[in-house]
């Protein structure tokens, strides 16, 4: 009662927001740009965003794009800390869907995993909100639960010294992203959702985080080839800001990221 | 040697968790605030990320963070300053041109709102308008 009177208060305030009317006439020198901060948990949207700007469209269809259930057994750290962000996107499509015992079941994998890693004892409390929210069907709260989880686990690899980890989650939850919404808008295409395709300076973000991550972590077959890929993907989603993608231009981004999550998911690794 | 070992591990381990930069009390109070003129947002639809990005405000400086924001969503970006001060939120595009945004202002709490017409990378300014500057934190929503 007290956080909907609360609620109330806000969205009076809000009422009274001023339209001052920004001018456009500002600009910011090239040199200023280059100092901005980039962080992960800021600068790199999640995939519920992703699927926010894709689920305009009410064609979309959310349960077409499971995969089938995959191995939770993996024993290179790096292809867990990728399959586990892959996973979490999962979640926010089984949520898309409105789909409670999928994202049951994906929760109740996101945890197997993330013991795999050492960092699952903060989150045995979310999977057990999970399973209670998707009972109730509230979707939007499973969302921000999703997201919850998704930081949970980083910050606990941060706590466990293993950093170099979380960009490898983001990845993964990046690429099994952008491989759902290339399938789905190549089934149903139109213009205004094939733009959101464009996304240049998140993978060039993303491909120098991978960088910074240790020599030993970055010469790992996986990684090591992931990051290769990363460098086509990055051409693959570049397209000038007035242009929109094509079908074609879609199939391309989705043949790459494809090609880079059966690698992710493969027991086989790359040697 | 062998008995040193688990000394300098430790020390790795203790420099490790320093690297992870704590929150200040004035940030944690910020980020409070900056949540509070969020949820204004949320009645509307908009649904807070769960991130946020803190840092200090100095007069005559932006202080610049990079986004990726998709085209068909709405966002607002919500500041709040942990002291005394007057506060703008502004968005530029990937060549630095401010885009046209809808604005809240009221001292230290200020938001700016906008929907993309191309996916890529925004940079969101927050800058000082009155004060002398100090701890401020940004948090935004989307739909």
């Amino acid at each position: 009662m007290i956080r909907l009177a609360k609620l109330g208060v806000l969205a009076l305030a809000a009422v009274v927001f001023v339209a001052t009317g920004a001018t456009d006439t500002g600009r910011l020198p090239a040199d200023q740009l280059a100092k901005a901060v980039r962080s992960d948990s800021i600068s790199i949207p999640t995939p519920g965003e992703l699927f926010a700007a894709l689920g305009k469209s009410e064609k979309t269809n959310w349960s077409g794009q499971y995969r089938g259930p995959m191995p939770v057994t993996y024993r290179n750290r790096a292809q867990i800390a990728l399959n586990l962000g892959g996973l979490i996107a999962d979640g926010f499509i089984a949520v898309q869907a409105k789909d409670s015992q999928q994202v049951k079941n994906i929760g109740s994998d996101i945890i197997k995993l993330a013991k795999a890693l050492g960092v699952s004892e903060h989150l045995l409390s979310r999977g057990k909100s999970i399973n209670e929210f998707a009972d109730n069907n509230e979707w939007d709260t499973l969302q921000e639960e999703l997201e919850a989880t998704q930081n949970e686990v980083k910050s606990s690899m941060q706590s466990h010294a293993d950093q170099d980890l979380v960009i490898l989650v983001t990845l993964g939850g990046w690429i099994r992203g952008t491989q759902v919404v290339t399938a789905a808008i190549m089934q149903n295409y139109d213009e205004r959702s094939a733009k959101v395709l464009r996304q240049p300076a998140l993978v060039r973000f993303m491909q120098s985080k991978i960088n910074e991550v240790s020599p030993e972590l970055r010469q790992e077959p996986l990684v090591k080839d992931v990051s290769e890929q990363l460098n086509g993907i990055e051409k693959a989603v570049s397209f000038p800001a007035a242009k929109t993608p094509a079908v074609d231009d879609v199939r391309k981004v989705n043949e790459a990221v494809t090609k880079v999550m059966t690698e992710i998911e493969s027991k086989e690794l790359p040697k | 040697m062998k008995r040193w070992l688990p000394i300098f591990l430790s020390i790795l381990v203790l420099a490790a968790s320093f690297a992870v930069r704590a929150e200040t009390d004035a940030e944690v109070r910020a980020r409070k605030d900056a949540l509070d003129v969020a949820g204004a947002f949320s009645n509307d639809g908009f649904k807070i990320r769960d991130g946020h990005w803190c840092g200090v405000v100095k007069p005559h400086e932006h202080a610049l963070v990079a986004v990726n924001l998709y085209a068909g969503n709405q966002y607002w970006f919500s500041a709040a300053s942990a002291e005394p001060a007057k506060i703008a939120v502004s968005v530029y595009d990937e060549s630095g041109k401010q885009v046209t945004t809808e604005s809240y202002n009221n001292g230290e709490k200020a938001a700016a709102g906008f929907s993309p017409a191309n996916s890529g990378l925004y940079f969101v300014s927050v800058d000082l308008v009155e004060g002398d500057g100090g701890s401020f934190c940004l948090v935004y929503s989307y739909k």
